[in-house]
């Protein structure tokens, strides 16, 4: 009697250890199923964020000045760049609306003013937008 | 097992994703909008002379104009440019970091000469506005130069900053009053020029293109350089 109902206790654990493992089944497909997707797309979740201030050559006024030919702006000379800005490059686009000039130069190692020419030339109108980026040095 | 499997393999996920690096170059990025007086009917830009001599006719259509310190005939220039032209719109967060007036002499005098910017801050037509009824009143040298914002300097002599005709004038700087009129400080009237020191008893005088006369290369101009905040 004693043999008999140590076989009972242990097929009777062994059928609960078999259930349990059943259930763990549609679980783990389940989790499976996460984990492919999780894969699929960064979680923002545990990405830092974080933001770096990028040191920039000067924060003073450039002076930026169109230089016209027949009423369109060919060109423009931007004034007021410091030796910290020597080496950088400087690119300028004009908009006026309707037309983009575009261009690029190296400020020269002391600073001081660059022309850049545009390689459209906009027409002047009541109001044209310049936009300038010194990248570097 | 298999679920902390699969949690530990995210887990390493995450761990690469965390890896991830970026770099930028270092950028300086400026905006400029530069409104000119064009064409020559235009109403972003206003401007006109008033005249002491004259002292209830308009000259808000004349193609020059004159600023003059003279016995009784002193002359004054109003001009006033319409921000709202500058596309993309200037935002009221933005940093002005420079801002110019830019107007074409045509003569200079023999001594040099300074003149004063004050802001306007009684609006005024350009078709309207006449020596008696113009926003500082018809007495010279007011308002006092304590309260100009800007000056420049124009005549021949050696010393002076804007020695020769056929150019444009540079140092009339007015950042501090389109920085006000950009955050909404103070209402954009534009501004007004006179000698520093009016009725002189020898006429001194400097003459400008104005916008009517339809000459872009010497149109008066506003140049405005910022900064966008985002």
């Amino acid at each position: 009697m004693r043999a008999g109902g140590l076989v009972r206790r242990r097929v009777g654990a062994l059928i609960k250890l078999l259930a349990a493992s059943l259930q763990l089944v549609p679980l783990a497909l389940a989790t499976g199923i996460f984990g492919a997707a999780a894969s699929l797309s960064v979680s923002s979740g545990t990405v830092g964020a974080a933001t770096v201030a990028t040191p920039r050559c000067t924060a003073v006024g450039l002076t930026v000045l169109q230089n016209l030919s027949a009423g369109t702006v060919v060109s423009v000379t931007v004034g007021g760049l410091p030796a910290a800005c020597g080496g950088a490059t400087l690119q300028a686009t004009v908009n006026n609306g309707s037309t983009f000039g575009s261009g690029s130069v190296a400020v020269p190692a002391g600073g001081g003013s660059v022309t850049v020419p545009l390689g459209a030339a906009p027409a002047v109108t009541a109001a044209e937008t310049t936009d300038i980026v010194v990248l570097g040095p | 097992m298999i679920a902390v499997a699969l949690l530990v393999g995210v887990s390493v996920r995450a761990g690469s994703a965390a890896a991830l690096s970026l770099t930028s170059q270092r950028l300086t990025p400026y905006r400029t909008c530069t409104i000119t007086a064009t064409p020559a009917g235009t109403t972003a830009v206003s401007d006109a002379n008033v005249r002491q001599a004259n002292p209830t006719t308009n000259f808000g259509a004349t193609t020059t104009y004159v600023v003059s310190s003279a016995a009784a005939a002193n002359q004054r220039i109003y001009v006033r440019f319409d921000l709202a032209v500058c596309s993309p719109a200037i935002a009221s967060s933005a940093i002005v970091r420079l801002a110019t007036l830019r107007l074409y002499v045509t003569a200079v005098p023999a001594v040099c000469r300074t003149l004063d910017l004050f802001p306007a801050t009684v609006a005024w037509t350009e078709a309207a506005i006449t020596w008696n009824n113009e926003p500082f009143g018809a007495a010279i040298n007011n308002p006092p130069t304590a309260s100009r914002t800007g000056s420049v300097t124009v005549g021949t002599p050696v010393g002076c900053v804007n020695q020769a005709a056929g150019a444009y004038i540079t140092g009339a700087t007015v950042t501090t009053d389109v920085a006000a009129f950009v955050a909404g400080g103070s209402t954009n009237l534009g501004w007004m020029i006179r000698d520093d020191a009016e009725g002189s008893a020898t006429t001194r005088s400097e003459t400008f293109s104005a916008k009517d006369l339809g000459t872009i290369a010497q149109a008066p101009q506003l140049v405005v350089t910022y900064v966008v905040v985002p």
